[in-house]
């Protein structure tokens, strides 16, 4: 095999991949290679970076605290003050599993000074209980990229076109027309297109599995109770523009989905479907994130994050690059793809939806 | 009254004098209030432009033109409350002795601006994005036996299809939005060997009428597809008033002859009143007897607007010059248009347009010339080319792709009984779509399939369109649209922060990308997003079917409830696995005040904690005499002080052995 042309190949079109591949190239002086399209300013989102998440582990509530400012200082410099703001999502439950996990969620960002309150049922519906989490942050996709994609080029990071790959079993990655010349030592894998487009199906861990998930995005309708909401019953999120429509996305296939949707907003609330799409996305099976080496020396992976994943791009970035703090250590160790799913020490909350793997 | 300002003479040249109208007919409607005449056989929307009503109202700070894909639905004044009642502006015949108003949008002022209105304008204020919605979208459809093909569009590939399939044995509904069937072939004129478009769109007309196979739904408009069913939008002409229905036609199978849109070149004015496309103007003069002012300006990518300027300079009408983005076209229409003697500038395109303050409607800025400068003109006719209208197929789940050499979204791939054809499929001439209405009807037969003749003119000859010309972005005038529809879709631009904002109401920001527009993204809003690079070429495909206007055909879905079974007192969650390590057991906690302990509160060994990591217990939830709770393994199973956090608030506890 030939000397490989990178040492890391980050595959991913979020922000925390492209963050991830030039922390690599800049800060830890690593060769690192980039494949992902920037999607944020015409494809539907799939996903948001927020720094709350429905997390009841309190290690990884600290992690967050601990990586925030670090990333938010990076964001700053990378593509200024307008690539975040802040806001106040709120979580919300209807059933008495999803409204204990609820009070949790709120317990434990109390304990981690966020101020946590709860939502007048006024606002919200009746049998239903929420909590407005103040202050959080939440990253401007749209502008961000755009600067991301010109930071990575000032990080030395080499841009590659989408369009085959191959993933070896030694974790490596490859033109798919020539494996004899590896472009990367090692292949990372930052987000679930990347994973299931490219992992070899051999060493695919027990722990994840697929799901099928839509967005659908609404015509202008009149304000939700906050711009951002997030139903964790079944881990469906709302996020009202500034234009009034409503990007929605979840857990189901596209008519569930949409059905649901229809409910949770209201029947006598009439939106139109201002866009559409169903893909599929990955779970944990115990709610946790995933990272590590598939099959334990295959391609890195980094699933399961959810909405606080970017923000922990300096942590993963240092244990990548094997500087990584005890604690981090820790953290990432306890959180291993190559875990059983169950039973699980480091298992978080996650929806309990019946019947959807893909 | 309002006279008929915008009409030409029954005698105007070419066609132009209008076919679908009978001059012997005269009649008048109220339109909000207004006294408007017009011919049977006008639309309302027809006849409001031949009074000189070419303004639907503002958007923003600026007007925004009436035109055939921008009206507002109307609805008689009677049953203005009921927005199911509403219908389409652009498909409504005109009735004598109708009174109608306008819906959607506001008012500034109800009874004085209307008393006080201008005469060009609807009056319409535009900034709710509602505005210009169909109501019937909403509404669920009647079902209806479609037959057994459903051709959508009566074009020549839509007539086309229709024959073939009832010379098959089929029964047809053709289905067409326009009041006659016929489509607009004849913007495109005569190839060699070719009768004339007039002579094809009659010929194939009478057909299907003679045919006892093919129902013809006109005035109807196809808005939802799956395969098997068309949701379709019909104004009903049956009894004295003209009432709007939504039918369900069930078929099993579809042939989409929908033809190609008009792009619009992206110039800011791009849709100020006074301007129009090439397509749009044809059909109002050669059905309607419709065209604004004496004069006009053309700007295109494209040969046809040559063709349009020859027949409008026939009918009377002053061409003072055409702007061509191409530098060195060729077309058998310009060598033609030369000869009519307009002068032709090409390799040039308008950097803007504006309101002219005297003389016309519409000054036309160039890009290297003083703003001084700008053409003066009643009318400026543009075209940025043609893209195939593939709305429908994308609505099916159809996928497509971007052709890089035509510059236009290109269908790709099959769908279970549906077809395209016409221009939908890409064709390009009279003949292809002709020959690929039957080709529809063999695929959907699963018959042999014979090869398409598509004679195009070599390049030579008969220059290929450009994209859509854009000229550089103009924050100081009037709106770049990226499409000519009913969604008010502005050029994206970065949005920038000013001072003055902070000390009043900000000013309405545009878009600062494609995927914050709140509405869906007509295939002209991800053509334009591809030529102004805001959109890669290789994902345009997936964007147009992602954002395209979809209206749900299934019924509802049954939502599975989630899991709501109540806990047992000493249940853990699976979340809470290993959190106190192995040997964490579920003991009472008794709070040594009267409280309630709520789930989740953090347990610590005394009243100094407060970091969650060095909790040693959390509450389950509350029980009577406490709350359950999971404690580390060596925390003594009763009588020992405790400290529950319950939101920030100490609460001693003691532990005591659960119940049960």
């Amino acid at each position: 095999m030939s000397d490989p042309r990178a040492d890391f190949l980050v595959v991913g079109a979020t922000p925390l991949a492209r963050l991830l591949a030039g922390l690599l190239a800049g800060t830890h002086g690593r060769r690192v290679a980039f494949v992902g399209e920037s999607q944020s300013g015409y494809r539907l989102p799939r996903g948001i970076d927020l720094s709350v998440a429905p997390v009841t582990r309190p290690e990884s509530w600290a992690l967050v605290a601990q990586a925030l400012p670090e990333t938010l200082r990076l964001i700053g410099r990378i593509a200024g003050r307008g690539a975040w703001s802040h806001v106040d999502p709120i979580f919300f439950a209807d059933t008495v599993g999803g409204r204990e996990a609820l009070s949790h969620i709120r317990q434990m960002a109390a304990g981690f000074g966020i101020a946590a309150e709860r939502v007048a049922p006024s606002m919200l519906g009746r049998g239903r209980d929420g909590v407005v989490l103040r202050d959080a942050v939440r990253l401007n996709r749209p502008v961000l990229e755009a600067a991301l994609d010109a930071w990575l080029d000032r990080q030395g990071v080499q841009r590659l076109p989408p369009e085959g790959l191959a993933i070896g079993m030694d974790g490596s990655a490859a033109p798919a027309h020539s494996p004899e010349a590896p472009l990367a030592r090692q292949a990372v894998l930052a987000d679930d297109a990347a994973i299931m487009a490219l992992l070899p199906l051999r060493q695919w861990p027990t722990l994840l599995r697929r799901q099928r998930a839509a967005t659908i995005l609404t015509t202008p309708t009149r304000p939700i109770a906050g711009p951002v909401m997030l139903q964790i019953d079944t881990g469906t999120m709302l996020l009202q523009q500034e234009e009034g429509g409503i990007a929605a996305m979840g857990p189901g296939d596209m008519a569930r989905f949409s059905a649901g949707l229809q409910l949770l907003l209201g029947q006598e609330r009439q939106v139109q479907q201002a866009g559409q799409t169903a893909y599929q996305r990955l779970e944990t099976l115990d709610g946790a994130p995933a990272v590590g080496r598939a099959a334990g020396t295959g391609a890195d992976i980094l699933a399961g994050l959810g909405p606080t994943g970017a923000f922990l791009a300096p942590v993963l970035a240092r244990w990548l690059a094997g500087a990584a703090t005890p604690q981090e250590e820790g953290w990432l160790g306890a959180r291993l793809v190559n875990r059983p799913g169950t039973p699980s020490p480091a298992a978080d909350y996650r929806p309990a939806i019946p019947d959807m793997a893909a | 009254m309002r006279p008929q300002l915008n009409r030409l003479a029954a005698e105007a040249g070419k066609g132009f004098g209008g076919s679908a109208i009978d001059r012997g007919k005269p009649l008048r409607f109220r339109l909000d209030g207004r006294l408007i005449s017009g011919f049977a056989g006008d639309t309302v929307l027809s006849a409001a432009l031949a009074s000189g009503i070419d303004t639907l109202g503002r958007h923003g700070e600026h007007p925004l033109g009436l035109t055939l894909r921008a009206a507002p639905p109307i609805a008689y004044a009677a049953l203005a409350a009921d927005p199911q009642r509403a219908l389409p502006m652009a498909r409504t015949p005109a009735l004598d002795g109708a009174d109608l108003v306008t819906m959607g949008g506001s008012r500034r002022a109800s009874l004085l601006a209307r008393l006080f209105q201008p005469g060009r304008t609807l009056g319409l204020v535009l900034d709710d994005p509602h505005a210009l919605d169909e109501p019937w979208r909403q509404v669920r459809g009647v079902a209806r036996d479609g037959g057994d093909l459903v051709v959508v569009g009566g074009g020549v590939a839509g007539l086309s299809a229709a024959l073939a399939a009832a010379r098959a044995g089929l029964r047809v509904t053709l289905v067409e939005a326009e009041p006659h069937p016929g489509g607009r072939s004849g913007l495109f004129g005569t190839q060699e060997g070719e009768d004339s478009p007039e002579a094809s769109m009659g010929r194939l007309t009478a057909e299907v009428a003679a045919s006892d196979a093919i129902t013809v739904l006109t005035g109807t408009h196809a808005f939802a597809l799956r395969p098997g069913l068309v949701r379709v939008h019909r104004v009903d002409l049956s009894g004295a008033t003209a009432q709007g229905q939504v039918l369900d036609l069930a078929a099993p199978r579809i042939v989409l002859a929908t033809g190609a849109v008009e792009r619009l070149p992206l110039f800011a004015g791009n849709r100020l009143p006074g301007v129009v496309g090439t397509a749009d103007a044809y059909a109002l003069a050669t059905r309607y007897g419709i065209w604004p002012g004496r004069r006009a300006v053309l700007a295109t990518v494209s040969s046809p607007a040559y063709r349009l300027a020859m027949l409008a300079s026939d009918a009377g009408i002053a061409i003072d010059r055409i702007l061509d983005s191409r530098p060195r076209p060729s077309s058998r229409f310009i060598e033609f248009a030369k000869a009519y003697g307009i002068r032709q500038f090409p390799g040039t395109v308008p950097g803007s347009a504006q309101p002219a303050k005297a003389g016309g409607t519409v000054s036309v800025h160039l890009p290297d010339r003083a703003e001084e400068e700008g053409i003066v003109t009643d009318r400026l006719v543009v075209c940025g080319g043609w893209q195939p209208d593939l709305t429908l197929w994308h609505v099916a789940g159809g996928d497509s792709v971007w052709e890089e050499v035509r510059h236009r979204l290109a269908a790709r791939g099959t769908l279970d009984g549906i077809a395209l054809a016409g221009s939908a499929a890409g064709y390009l001439t009279r003949r292809g779509c002709i020959q690929s209405g039957a080709d529809a009807v063999d695929q959907l037969l699963g018959r042999e399939r014979r090869p398409v003749d598509d004679p195009v003119i070599e390049a030579l000859y008969e220059t290929p369109d450009d994209p859509a010309f854009a000229a550089g972005p103009r924050p100081d005038k009037a709106p770049c649209y990226l499409d000519d529809g009913p969604d008010l879709l502005e050029r994206p631009a970065p949005r920038r922060r000013r001072w003055r904002d902070l000390f009043g109401r900000p000013r309405r920001a545009g878009l600062p990308a494609l995927s914050e527009a709140p509405q869906p993204l007509a295939i002209g809003h991800v053509a334009a997003g591809v030529d102004l690079g805001l959109i890669p070429a290789a994902s345009a495909g997936i964007v147009a079917q992602e954002r395209v206007a979809l209206v749900p055909l299934a019924g509802p879905e049954a939502v599975p409830e989630p899991e709501d079974a109540a806990p047992a007192p000493a249940d853990v969650p699976f979340y809470l696995a290993g959190r106190f390590g192995p040997d964490a057991r579920v003991l009472l906690v008794v709070p040594e005040e009267e409280r309630l302990l709520e789930t989740g509160a953090l347990i610590y060994p005394n009243s100094d904690g407060t970091d969650p990591l060095q909790a040693i217990g959390v509450v389950l939830r509350p029980c009577p005499g406490g709350a359950t709770a999971l404690l580390r393994g060596d925390i003594p199973s009763s009588g020992r002080l405790l400290t529950v956090r319950d939101h920030g608030r100490p609460v001693p506890a003691r532990t005591a052995q659960p119940p049960g």
